[in-house]
């Protein structure tokens, strides 16, 4: 199974940030924003996380990788996707500075640490019969134009 | 025992009535975490929160072998809804007795007032892009909310409840 992003998922998650979900090996779900969010290749997101955010999801991803992520306000709605991928926090090094550095720029966002999602799920999450369908068992360009069928709008960017 | 404030119970509604989007994050009882977005929301009583289940899957897969679960505001954020709301919670679907009781919340009350939620709370805001062509009911999702705490930046993890 492979991931390849779309540009509209690209856009949206850029644009919009996302919710994070991470869970205890014990299954205790723990949710923090990433307002930071930037694809740093065709399957893997990149969050700055400021150090309020690291508090409460670093602790759990040391235990556990999983990380389950939806785009946040309209991309709720207009981004119907669940991604799902190994999250790596990182302190230091080419992609922690390249990461904050634009998070602290664009958003004024002192970066505590860089969360690294490397994707290998992905569903549609819109309500009715296509709700939980997996599509990266889909080639990427039928992931392409399957999208493309149903939605074309993407995000202003946000001020 | 945690009450929710007037504000959370004004965005804890349905988004057509001034409510949020919320998202809905599970986990497998080993640890796979599992988020959706949901619009059907209402509070009952003063720590439960209820969710339509129409589409769940994984979800009502993960509630069924571990209730252990948080909602989190989705949109709006901004209005001060920095929040994320955890506890257990059940499924209530058609079919539990009647006098299932979970955490004071009874299934026959639970089922009479918000089992039948497309037609009580119709999504006439969702767009038509998005929108389901014909919601077909299970249950409602009762969370029992035990704490609250806050993803508002600067203030991520800080109890609010």
């Amino acid at each position: 199974m492979t991931v390849v992003l779309t540009e509209r998922m690209n856009a949206w998650i850029e644009t919009m940030g996302c919710h994070l979900c991470v869970a205890t090996l014990q299954g205790e779900p723990f949710v923090v924003l990433g307002r930071h969010a930037q694809v740093m290749a065709e399957d893997t997101v990149a969050f700055a996380l400021a150090e309020d955010e690291v508090k409460v999801a670093a602790s759990v991803l040391s235990e556990n990788p999983w990380v389950a992520f939806g785009v946040s306000r309209q991309g709720g709605i207009r981004a119907a996707y669940q991604f799902k991928g190994i999250g790596e926090v990182l302190r230091s090094g080419d992609v922690f500075d390249t990461v904050s550095a634009r998070a602290k720029e664009e958003k004024g966002i002192d970066a505590a640490a860089v969360l690294s999602v490397h994707l290998t799920e992905l569903y549609c999450t819109k309500p009715g019969y296509e709700a939980g369908l997996r599509l990266d068992g889909m080639a990427p360009e039928e992931v392409d134009a399957w999208e493309r069928q149903r939605w074309k709008d993407v995000p202003r960017k946000r001020a | 025992m945690v009450k929710f404030t007037q504000e959370m119970k004004e965005a804890l509604r349905v988004p057509g009535k001034g409510g949020s989007l919320v998202y809905l994050c599970t986990s497998s009882r080993d640890g796979k975490p599992n988020i959706a977005a949901m619009r059907f929301v209402a509070t009952h009583m003063d720590d439960k929160i209820l969710i339509a289940d129409m589409f769940l899957l994984k979800t009502k897969a993960n509630i069924k072998e571990n209730p252990q679960v948080a909602v989190a505001i989705c949109h709006p954020l901004e209005e001060g809804r920095w929040w994320v709301f955890k506890g257990e919670a059940v499924d209530i679907e058609y079919g539990f007795p009647r006098d299932f009781d979970w955490y004071g919340a009874n299934a026959t009350d639970i089922l009479d007032e918000w089992g039948n939620w497309n037609k009580s709370e119709p999504p006439d805001e969702v767009p038509p892009d998005i929108v389901f062509p014909k919601a077909v009911q299970r249950g409602v999702v009762v969370v029992h909310v035990e704490e609250a705490y806050s993803i508002e930046p600067g203030h991520t993890g800080e109890k609010v409840l």
